[in-house]
C-alpha cells in the first residue's frame, strides 16, 4: 500500500504540489487526475523518488523510500522515448537488469511479453525501425516486465489503436488481480470510469476531489430520478421522501430529500404504478471534472 | 544489491562499441592525425623529378658560375640532370626593367623564381629571392647554405687566408644526445624520439577526452530529449547514472588507447632497436585516465544543463580548446621541463595530465612532483564529480531554457 501524506514541492517559489495526500491499496487502480500543469507529474516523480519533496511523507508498505524500492516500481512516463539506435531485446534487457533482474529471467519473460504484443519477431530490430505504436508497446513491457509492486502509468492509452487499448485494459485488470497497486494518470475520463476504483483530482497543486469513484459520483450527483411509467403517478408528488416532483403524462422528474434512499423509494411505490424505466441521474466524471476544475479556477482567480 | 552503476557502464560501453560511429572513429582518427602530422613532412622530403630553372640577376658578376658549379656538385636528379639550372638574366638594361622582365617570366611559369644578388653582396651578405611561391623552404635553405660558403671563402681570400687551409682546419661537429634516466643508466635518445613519445602521449590524452567526452555529452542530451531519463531515474539514482556513464565511456577511450598503443608498440619494435620504458607508458596511461575523469566531470557539469545539439557543440568546443592548450606550450615544456611556468602549469588540474606527460617524456620529474600532482588531480576529480553530480541530478530533468549561472549555483545548494 502506498501512502502519500501532505506532499509539498516548490519550484521557483511556486508550489507545484501543495499538500496532497492519498493512499493506494494493493489490488486497486487509482486515478490521479487533473488538468495540464496541475502537479500530477511532480507528484508521480516524488513518489518514484526521482525528485525529493520539500515536505511530506511517502510510505510504501509502511516503509520510507530505500534504494531497494526502485526495483518494485514500474513507470510509463507520459512523454515516450527509447534509445532509437538500440535493439528491442537489448533495451528490454538493460532496463530490466536496472530493475535488479537477472539475464536469464529477463529473456524468458521478454519473449512472453513480446509474443503477447505481437512483437515476437521484432526482438532483434532497432527501436527506430518500429512503428510508434509498437515502440510504445515496448515501453509498456519495460514498465511491467519486472513484476512491479507499484505501477505508475501516465496516459498509457494515448497513441494506441482501439484493439491495443482493449488489450492494455485487459492487462491492467489482470495486474490488479495480482495484488499490485496501480496509479493511472490521464485526461481521458471514460477510461477512468471503466478502470479506476479510487480517484484523486488535483488542480494547481491542491487536491480537489478525492475518494472512491462511486462516492465521488454520489457526492456530485443531483438528487434527481427520472421515471417513465404507466398509470396514476399522483402518489409521487405526495411521497414523504420526495422534495419536488415534475409529473408529465408518462414521464416524471423527481427530486428526493436524500438520494441514498433511492432504493427504498422505488420499493415503496404502489403496484398500480407500472415503472418502465427508473434512472438515478448520475453525473459523468467528465462533467464533474469540468464543473470542479472550472469552479476552482474561477474561485482562485477571484 | 546489484551495482547499478555497473549495469549503466556496461550498457554505455557495449552499445557504443558496437556502433558504426565508434568503429569509424577508431579507424579515421589515426589516419587523420598521422595524415596531418606526417603528410607535409613526406611531401617536402620527396625529391624533385625535373630540373628547376631559376633566374639570376647577379650584379657582382662573380657568383652565378660558382653557384652553378656547387649546385651541380651537390644536387643532381636521379637521371643525372642537374637539379637546379640557373639562367643569367643580366643585360644592359636598368635594374627595374630586369626585375620586371624576371617577374613576367616567373608569372608565365618559365622560371620557378629568381635571385637578385646586389653588387655589395660580399660586404653586406644580403640577397633577394623572388617567386610566386616563397614557401619552398628547402630550396631557400639550400641556396642560403651554399651562398654562405661562397661569401665566407671570398671574405677569407680578401683578408689573405688560404681557402684550402681553412677547409683543413674546419671540423665537423655532430652531437650524440644521451638521456640519463633516474636509474643512472644512459640511453641514447635523440630529440626526435623524445618528441615522438611526448607527442603520442599527449595525443592519447586528447583523444580520450575528445572522443569519450563527446559521446558522454551526446548520451546525456539523447536521454534528456527522448525522456528515457525519467525511466532510468525511477530505477537508479542520478549518481549511479552519472558514474556509470562516465566509467562506461572511459572504457571506450581506454579501448581506443589500447588499440593504438598496441599498434604503436608493434611498429616501434619493428622499426627501432630502442625499447620503450614500460614505466613511462603506465604513467602516461595513469595521467590519461585521471585527465579523462576530470574532464568528464567538467563536461557533465557544463553539458547536462544543455538542451540542444548546437549548445552541446559549443560546450564541446570550449572544452576541446582547454585540453589542446598545452600543445601551444609543448616546445617550452620539452626544452625547459623544470621551468617555473612548467611547474605552475603542472599543478593546474586542467593542464596537469597533458603537461605531466610532456615532462615525463622530456625529463622524468621527481617522485614528489608525480605524487603531488596525482594527488591534486585526484582531489580535483572528487570535487568536480561532486559539483557535476549536484548539477546533473537537477539539470537532467529540466527541459526548458538553459539555466543561468545563478540557477546552477542554486541547484548545487539544493539538499
Amino acid at each position: 500500500m502506498l501512502t502519500v501524506h501532505q506532499l509539498r514541492k516548490k519550484f521557483n517559489s511556486v508550489y507545484a504540489v501543495d499538500g496532497v495526500s492519498f493512499t493506494v491499496s494493493r489490488g486497486e487502480v487509482f486515478g490521479l487526475l487533473g488538468p495540464n500543469g496541475a502537479g500530477k507529474t511532480t507528484t508521480i516523480r516524488t513518489i518514484l523518488h526521482i525528485i525529493l519533496p520539500d515536505s511530506g511523507t511517502i510510505l510504501f508498505d509502511g516503509k520510507p523510500f530505500s534504494k531497494e524500492l526502485w526495483n518494485k516500481f514500474g513507470y510509463l512516463p507520459e512523454e515516450r522515448g527509447l534509445y532509437r539506435k538500440s535493439r528491442v531485446l537489448d533495451t528490454i534487457l538493460y532496463f530490466s537488469s536496472l530493475k535488479g533482474m537477472h539475464w536469464n529471467e529477463v529473456r524468458s519473460k521478454a519473449f512472453l511479453w513480446l509474443d503477447r504484443f505481437g512483437l515476437l519477431n521484432d526482438g532483434h530490430r532497432k527501436i527506430e525501425e518500429l512503428s510508434k505504436g509498437n515502440q510504445q508497446k515496448v515501453q509498456l513491457i519495460l514498465a511491467f516486465l519486472h513484476s512491479p509492486q507499484l505501477l505508475i502509468l501516465d496516459e498509457p492509452f494515448s497513441g494506441l489503436d482501439p484493439l491495443n487499448q482493449q488489450q492494455l485494459k485487459d492487462i491492467i485488470l489482470e495486474l490488479r488481480t495480482q495484488n499490485i497497486a496501480i496509479i493511472f494518470s490521464t485526461h481521458q475520463m471514460e477510461q477512468v470510469e471503466k478502470l479506476c476504483d479510487t480517484i484523486c483530482l488535483i488542480n494547481k497543486g491542491r487536491e480537489v476531489v478525492k475518494g472512491a469513484l462511486a462516492d465521488v459520483k454520489r457526492q456530485y450527483g443531483t438528487n434527481t430520478i427520472h421515471i417513465e411509467f404507466e398509470g396514476d403517478a399522483s402518489i409521487l408528488a405526495r411521497h414523504p421522501l420526495v422534495s419536488k416532483a415534475d409529473i408529465y403524462q408518462r414521464y416524471a422528474e423527481v427530486e428526493l430529500n436524500d438520494i441514498t434512499y433511492a432504493n427504498e423509494f422505488l420499493h415503496s411505490l404502489p403496484s398500480t404504478l407500472i415503472i418502465k424505466k427508473y434512472e438515478i441521474q448520475e453525473p459523468s466524471l467528465h462533467s464533474i471534472f469540468i464543473q470542479v476544475v472550472g469552479r476552482r479556477t474561477e474561485g482562485l482567480e477571484k | 544489491m546489484k551495482l547499478k552503476w555497473l549495469t549503466v557502464a556496461k550498457w554505455e560501453f557495449f552499445e557504443k562499441v558496437r556502433s558504426r560511429a565508434f568503429l569509424l572513429s577508431l579507424v579515421l582518427m589515426p589516419v587523420l592525425v598521422f595524415g596531418i602530422a606526417l603528410l607535409p613532412a613526406l611531401l617536402t622530403v620527396e625529391e624533385d623529378t625535373s630540373t628547376i630553372v631559376l633566374g639570376v640577376i647577379d650584379q657582382t658578376g662573380r657568383i652565378i658560375d660558382v653557384l652553378q658549379e656547387r649546385l651541380n656538385d651537390e644536387y643532381t636528379l636521379k637521371n643525372g640532370n642537374p637539379n637546379y639550372l640557373l639562367r643569367n638574366l643580366i643585360t644592359d638594361e636598368p635594374l627595374e626593367t630586369l626585375k620586371d622582365k624576371a617577374n613576367d617570366l616567373v608569372v608565365q611559369g618559365e622560371l620557378e623564381g629568381y635571385f637578385y644578388f646586389p653588387s655589395d653582396l660580399f660586404e653586406r651578405g644580403e640577397f633577394e629571392y623572388r617567386s610566386d611561391n616563397v614557401a619552398n623552404i628547402r630550396l631557400q635553405e639550400r641556396f642560403k647554405r651554399i651562398l654562405e660558403k661562397i661569401i665566407l671563402e671570398e671574405r677569407l681570400q680578401r683578408i689573405g687566408i688560404d681557402t684550402t687551409l681553412y677547409k683543413r682546419i674546419k671540423t665537423k661537429v655532430s652531437v650524440r644526445a644521451m638521456k640519463i634516466s633516474e636509474a643512472g643508466e644512459e640511453q641514447e635518445s635523440g630529440f626526435y624520439q623524445t618528441f615522438l613519445l611526448a607527442y603520442v602521449g599527449l595525443l592519447m590524452i586528447i583523444f580520450m577526452v575528445l572522443t569519450s567526452g563527446q559521446l558522454l555529452i551526446r548520451s546525456i542530451l539523447e536521454e534528456k530529449s527522448n525522456r528515457v531519463v525519467e525511466v532510468l531515474l525511477s530505477s537508479c539514482s542520478a549518481q549511479d547514472l552519472m558514474v556509470g556513464k562516465i566509467l562506461g565511456l572511459s572504457g571506450l577511450g581506454l579501448l581506443q588507447m589500447f588499440v593504438y598503443g598496441a599498434f604503436g608498440i608493434l611498429i616501434a619494435m619493428k622499426t627501432s632497436t630502442t625499447t620503450f620504458d614500460i614505466g613511462y607508458l603506465l604513467l602516461i596511461v595513469l595521467y590519461a585516465i585521471l585527465g579523462y575523469l576530470f574532464y568528464a566531470a567538467l563536461l557533465v557539469a557544463a553539458g547536462s544543463p544543455v538542451t540542444t545539439e548546437q549548445e552541446a557543440q559549443q560546450i564541446n568546443g570550449y572544452i576541446s580548446i582547454l585540453i589542446v592548450v598545452p600543445i601551444g606550450f609543448m616546445m617550452l615544456i620539452l626544452q625547459k621541463p623544470d621551468s617555473f611556468i612548467t611547474t605552475v602549469l603542472s599543478y593546474i588540474p586542467l593542464f596537469t595530465p597533458t603537461v605531466m606527460v610532456l615532462r615525463i617524456a622530456a625529463k622524468m620529474p621527481s617522485i614528489f612532483e608525480i605524487v603531488s600532482t596525482v594527488l591534486i588531480l585526484l582531489l580535483s576529480i572528487v570535487g568536480m564529480m561532486w559539483v557535476a553530480g549536484r548539477i546533473f541530478r537537477v539539470a537532467i530533468l529540466s527541459y526548458g531554457k538553459r539555466p543561468t549561472f545563478r540557477e546552477l549555483i542554486l541547484w548545487m545548494r539544493q539538499p
